[in-house]
């Protein structure tokens, strides 16, 4: 009996090192013949299962010799499934890259294949930066939102203001939105959130960082990184309600904007949707920069797995996921975000979809990215502390250096660790 | 009427004469107070979820209006267009009825062993047994994910099933309550000729029913809202169970929020019926295990 059961163990012991012995042996020839490839995402879960099994179809009608099986992982749960995936070298040959954050750990650990055969022209520039390191392409933007400058038309021209363009700066915006305000009427000339979000694009704007070269310490105790806070902080109360008109509470800047009260408006472009039958002409702009224009751009990448034994033919999914003429027509089709490709002829069913006519700033403001900083393990505890110090600066607690000052010295504590 | 609420009003004022009973009266009162609010508070969220999943394009950031302005029921409908939801629904009752079956198969032997048989070290593995229950399960779920892989069970039903099979919160429950079952019986039926087998079947099964209809409880409700270990092993389509189904309603940045409450409010159904038709054995269960 005690033999029996020794034996038996060893065989399975002896099965289980011949079956990871096999799993981990790379096959570095190209591939002939045909192949299966497996794609896990999250971008489709919810609502576009069928608007991504349109662009496989496509994509295995167009490569015969490919075969793409898909997995679906609900978004809340990706972090985790991703996790536990590259601990057991099971992570599928392609997958979805939640943003900049994902993409800069995965990359650190050697998690994801250099992907060589990308045409970069194909791509909006500032995008495929996003998910380059050291110059070399380790992933591809699939997708992307970004926060532009809406503003009310009938408002300024009632003012004999002239409209935002591109090569307005923080000084123009001031100037448009003072002239507009009328709080007797209750019309306020601009909004834009007091939060970490909004500052560290500021920084940006303003030749300024939150973080230090290393990353080590906050950098913003620098007379830009003052400007910077104070152009967010003295908003209020001039050109933008104040917190006790209830500004910063859900939905009050669109609210404002839906009606006809505010002139300028810094939000998503994921809004468009609430403006569609307000009474009054509008259009958007490419947020205002002081030194140099930067916005806040939001993307989703697909990456191929080192590990991958099919790497060349992940590639050409990965590649035909993120710019085909396919993809980029589902996408404008169904409007499932927005593609990531550079040819505005290609993005014409969006940019001449109606208001606002300028969607051309969606993809402008993408160009050029307030990257957003990484932030390490204690990221929400930073950002909370960022945004609750400009709010004491905002309801006149504190002033902006001495905000500035007691933030500096949470922040740095915090990325200590 | 005026006799009416003198006669109303009378008792209540002999009631009120000794200090005594006023005390007794005001704690009654704040007791309920107490006890009203506690339910209302524990019942609101139930409430929000059912008019959520009422109203269309409902959100959860503004306060929910208490009776909606156009109440509809076409997220139920959503629930099976937009999902496949009756496989789903299928794929987690499977996978709740056979853990609980088989939990209440491998609990209640352990237990028996445990209780009336013993050998060496006993104390000792019934104390690594309740350890494991310490563990939880985020910080094994990598080493089981890999063993799993390499008995090449990823994205199976028994690979979804085998960590769950045997547990040993269903071992110890269980156990306290084959302690209470007096020693006699087993005494008796000994001498009537009984074996283990017949003595477990006959006289302890019988005896511990509300315990069992409590692990019932606990190891289908374990199973029918369990997320993570389903999540991280059932990758196909086909074999999605329902609480991730509902997770995949919930997008990067669009939630369908009245679908999600819809399907929540018909996950609730089914262990909502279990546990009204267990409610009695489950309090019984619960409080004759010193267990709280």
């Amino acid at each position: 009996m005690k033999r029996k059961l020794i034996a038996s163990l060893a065989v399975a012991g002896v099965a289980a090192l011949v079956m990871t012995g096999c799993a981990s042996t790379p096959a570095k020839k190209a591939d002939s013949g045909p192949v299966t490839i497996t794609y896990t995402n999250f971008i489709s879960d919810g609502a576009n299962v069928g608007n991504l099994t349109k662009i496989v179809n496509a994509f295995e009608k167009a490569n015969p010799n490919i075969t793409v099986n898909v997995k679906t992982i609900p978004y809340s749960g990706y972090a985790t499934a991703q996790q536990t995936d590259l601990a057991a070298g099971t992570e599928s040959d392609v997958f979805d890259i939640d943003g900049l954050s994902n993409y800069q750990t995965l990359q650190a650990n050697g998690q994801l294949a250099q992907l060589t055969g990308v045409d970069s022209k194909v791509y909006n520039s500032g995008l495929l930066d996003t998910y380059q390191t050291a110059g070399k392409q380790y992933a591809l933007p699939t997708s992307f939102s970004d926060v532009v400058l809406y503003y009310n038309k009938d408002l300024f021209d009632a003012a004999g203001v002239s409209y935002p363009t591109s090569s307005w700066t923080w000084k123009d915006e001031t100037a448009a939105a003072k002239k507009i305000t009328d709080q007797a009427k209750g019309v306020w000339g601009d909004h834009q959130p007091v939060t970490y979000n909004e500052y560290y694009k500021a920084l940006v704007q303003n030749g300024a960082s939150f973080l230090s070269k290393d990353g080590k310490t906050a950098a913003f105790d620098t007379p830009a990184g003052l400007a910077a806070a104070k152009w967010l902080v003295d908003k209020s109360g001039t050109t933008m309600p104040t917190i006790a008109d209830g500004q910063g509470t859900a939905d009050f800047d669109t609210n404002l904007f839906t009606a006809g009260k505010l002139a300028m408006l810094h939000t998503g472009t994921w809004v468009f949707g609430n403006f569609a039958k307000v009474p009054f002409k509008w259009d958007i702009a490419v947020e205002p920069g002081n030194t140099k224009t930067a916005s806040a751009v939001f993307s989703n990448g697909i990456g191929v797995y080192a590990q991958s034994k099919h790497i060349a033919a992940a590639e050409k999914w990965a590649v035909y996921m993120s710019s085909s003429n396919e993809e980029v027509n589902v996408r404008l089709d169904s409007g499932w975000e927005l593609p990531t490709i550079s040819d505005s002829a290609k993005l014409a069913t969006y940019l001449n979809k109606g208001a606002p006519a300028n969607r051309q700033a969606v993809f402008d403001a993408a160009k050029k990215i307030a990257q957003s900083p990484s932030l390490g393990a204690n990221s929400q505890a930073i950002q909370d502390a960022m945004t609750a110090a400009l709010i004491e600066a905002q309801a006149g607690r504190e002033t902006v250096q001495q905000a500035l000052d007691s933030a500096k010295s949470k922040i740095d504590a915090l990325l200590a660790g | 009427m005026a006799d009416a609420s003198i006669a109303v009003r009378a008792p209540k004022r002999r009631g009120f004469r000794t200090p005594e009973a006023r005390t007794r009266l005001v704690l009654a009162i704040i007791l309920h107070v107490v006890i009203i609010a506690g339910a209302l508070a524990m019942f609101f969220p139930f409430l929000w979820t059912i008019i959520t999943s009422i109203t269309p394009g409902a959100n959860l950031t503004n306060t929910p209006a208490l009776i909606p302005a156009s109440p509809s029921l076409g997220a139920y409908g959503k629930l099976f267009t937009n999902l496949p939801f009756a496989q789903v629904i299928l794929n987690s009752l499977i996978l709740a009825c056979v853990t609980t079956v088989v939990q209440l198969v491998t609990s209640s032997t352990a237990a028996y062993a445990f209780s009336r048989l013993p050998f060496r070290g006993q104390n000792v593995v019934f104390g690594i047994y309740l350890a494991t229950m310490m563990i939880p399960l985020q910080v094994l779920i990598v080493p089981l994910f890999v063993e799993l892989k390499t008995f090449g069970l990823l994205d199976t039903y028994l690979g979804a099933l085998l960590p769950t099979l045997a547990s040993a919160f269903g071992i110890f429950l269980l156990r306290q309550a084959i302690n209470q079952v007096p020693r006699e019986l087993d005494e008796a039926a000994t001498i009537d000729g009984a074996g283990h087998f017949r003595i477990f079947g006959q006289v302890i099964l019988p005896n511990i029913r509300p315990a069992l209809a409590t692990l019932v409880v606990f190891s289908f409700m374990g199973s029918w809202n369990s997320f993570l270990w389903p999540l991280i092993v059932l990758r196909s389509p086909q074999l999605q169970t329902l609480p991730i189904a509902l997770a995949g309603l919930q997008g990067q940045y669009i939630s369908q929020w009245d679908v999600i409450m819809a399907g929540s409010v018909v996950s609730i159904l089914p262990m909502l019926a279990l546990y009204v038709f267990a409610q009695k054995y489950v309090i019984q269960g619960v409080a004759s295990s010193g267990i709280k």
